[in-house]
């Protein structure tokens, strides 16, 4: 028997009964296009936090809190998660800053930073925004860009000034299309005068400026009531000298501190982190995808099963008319894998489509992996769940089956 | 010479089924021949073996012990997947129900069993479309089932066993579900395959049809009585 016409058969009974051909479909199709969204989402996410990284510089340390063991994260999530979450208490001091930046010639700029939510209100506006307390450095170090105003000066750290400077979307919230350079916000019960707006920079959470509160650090440690700092940043004069100071800066910290209780990471780490973080977050959501992929193949094998025993008498009938079990055997197998594959084929199609049109609004990066593996397994969940009735229709008694009614 | 070679020989054919552990004899030691061209009846009240007789002759089932030659193969040995191909070549088959395949145009069910034997698939439209000629629907090619009468759905199926140019018409009770004007049109068919040399054995329990064939085959109790 020539393969066109098996093939030929398989589609006539399949375009026969074509809503229930779609609708057995329909699980592998939403299956597909889950798995590739699910997996655009989470390689989008990293492609993003991790170019976001990347535009802060190679040449960056961080000090943080807490003994934090980076060599373990970046095998694993778990340890990973401890290097952004703050459950340690911070024995960093705004003086290990500036000791740090007078010690070590190679370094370029040092700022320190404490964090506290807060809301800021203008007249009748509020926003709850995040109040960083920093020094006057961490423009340089982030290469911050204005879009009125400049940053508070290294004196009004000093003298803990209560002068602010605004992102751009709190901003644009409290005061519209006034100026806000020279009027006074208040957050908790501080007033602070504004002196600069920051330039709009996009994205979320906390690698972004646009809806933090930039005040002195001395100021937001007396407000707040905050003693020691939650973050060191310091930038080297090149990237070629960072592995060569971190040890430095080690040594300056332990000479102060009675133990390490602190972790010195540059940005090369914390990239390979967050990496780690995010491909697990990717590998979780396309699994839970491949899940549905899963129930989609068990659902052809529920209407194959029932199929067989619908078309028990055209079974009868073709194995009457000469039909051997392995044709039987093959007609089956054939729609099963129709069904999967095409239905891989839609799915594919709407979940590159859908992440297409989703990139518009989150961060999206169609991957060719998750694109190769979702047809590869609805073509195999095919085979696979097409066996069992394909054999159970092969086997029928062409005598029992012309007799079913 | 053609008319007296023998295209079915049953030897002392026995067919045992076991049915809730007792055996039960549908077959009993059945010895017979038709020759080609003959167009003959089996009929037997029911009970009397004769759907196994006809599972039998049509190579559905082999026999529990004995010997069947069709067409001088013997055929009471073979496997299911030998068997199928048998059927293919040699067995036209037409059923009370006529067992067209629904939604399906009256030439593809008629090209059905071209499919299985290889024929190339240029050539097969051609030769459905000609046979269907042959039982008077040529004009109905692209026709349903549904969209067809009792007696064209049956002539369908009539024109779908002739396709393969098989040894043998093995027809079960091929009017039962027609009215009487249908049923005399088909059997009208059969007579005229008949003339045209066409072996036919047919299945009936009806005495009516029985008689019009050329010789009667009477069964009971798994024997030949006549």
């Amino acid at each position: 028997m020539e393969p066109k016409q098996l093939i030929k058969i398989a589609t006539k009974s399949l375009s026969v009964n074509r809503s229930r051909s779609f609708l057995t479909a329909l699980g592998v199709i939403i299956g597909v296009a889950s798995v590739i969204l699910l997996v655009s989402v989470g390689s989008g996410l990293k492609d993003f936090i991790t170019g976001q990284m990347q535009d802060m510089g190679s040449n960056l340390i961080m000090i943080v809190p807490g003994d934090i063991d980076i060599e373990g994260a970046g095998a694993g999530g778990e340890a990973a998660s401890g290097a952004f979450s703050s459950v340690t208490v911070s024995k960093l001091e705004l003086s290990d800053a500036q000791e740090i930046e007078r010690s070590l010639p190679q370094i370029k700029d040092t700022a320190a930073m404490v964090m506290a939510p807060g809301l800021a209100s203008y007249k009748s506006e509020s926003f709850s925004g995040q109040v960083i307390g920093t020094t006057q450095n961490y423009v340089n170090i982030r290469n911050s860009e204005f879009e009125k105003g400049s940053f508070f000066t290294q004196s009004e750290v000093n003298s803990g000034r209560k002068v602010a400077v605004l992102g751009y979307s709190i901003a644009e919230e409290l005061f519209g299309s006034q100026d806000p350079v020279g009027e006074k916000i208040k957050v908790g019960d501080y007033r602070y005068l504004i002196i600069g707006v920051m330039k709009e920079q996009g994205g979320q959470g906390s690698l972004t400026s646009d809806d933090k509160i930039f005040v002195p650090i001395t100021t937001a440690q007396r407000q707040f009531g905050i003693d020691n700092i939650s973050l060191i940043f310091t930038q080297v004069n090149s990237s070629d000298e960072v592995t060569s100071t971190i040890p430095l800066i080690e040594e300056v910290m332990l000479r102060r501190h009675d133990e390490e209780d602190f972790t010195v990471i540059d940005q090369k780490e914390i990239l390979s982190t967050v990496s780690a973080i995010l491909d697990t977050l990717t590998i979780a959501l396309g699994g839970i995808a491949a899940i549905s992929l899963l129930v989609g193949g068990i659902g052809i094998m529920n209407i194959m099963l029932v199929s067989v025993t619908e078309r028990t008498r055209e079974i009868g009938l073709r194995k009457a008319l000469g039909a051997t079990p392995e044709v039987i055997l093959t007609q089956f197998l054939i729609e099963a894998v129709f069904l999967s594959v095409g239905g891989g084929i839609i799915g594919i199609l709407l979940g590159s489509g859908g992440a297409i049109l989703l990139n518009n609004f989150i961060p999206m990066a169609i991957t060719a992996w998750s694109v190769i593996l979702a047809f590869a397994v609805s073509a195999g969940v095919g085979i696979i769940f097409g066996i069992a009735p394909a054999r159970r229709a092969s086997l029928l008694s062409p005598i029992e089956a012309l007799r079913y009614e | 010479m053609a008319k007296t070679k023998n295209i079915l020989n049953l030897e002392n054919v026995s067919k045992i089924y076991q049915m809730d552990g007792v055996s039960v004899k549908a077959l009993d030691n059945v010895t017979l021949t038709i020759t080609e061209g003959d167009f003959v009846s089996i009929i037997g009240p029911s009970g009397s073996g004769k759907s196994t007789m006809m599972h039998i002759v049509g190579c559905l089932d082999t026999p529990t012990s004995g010997k069947v030659f069709l067409d001088g193969q013997e055929v009471s040995q073979m496997s299911e997947r030998q068997l199928a191909q048998v059927r293919n070549k040699k067995i036209g088959f037409v059923f009370q129900q006529f067992n067209l395949l629904p939604r399906t145009s009256a030439l593809e069910n008629v090209s059905l069993p071209l499919l299985y034997n290889g024929t190339p698939s240029s050539q097969i439209p051609q030769k459905a479309a000609e046979v269907l000629g042959k039982v008077g629907l040529g004009e109905r090619l692209g026709h349903h089932p549904n969209q067809l009468s009792g007696g064209q759905q049956q002539r369908v199926a009539i024109a779908r066993a002739l396709v393969t140019d098989p040894s043998i018409i093995l027809a079960d009770e091929p009017t039962g579900n027609l009215d009487s004007k249908s049923g005399v049109e088909i059997m009208d068919i059969f007579k005229r395959l008949h003339h045209q040399g066409r072996t036919i054995i047919l299945v009936t329990h009806d005495d009516e049809i029985a008689d019009q064939a050329q010789r009667i085959i009477r069964l009971r109790d798994g024997k030949v009585i006549n």
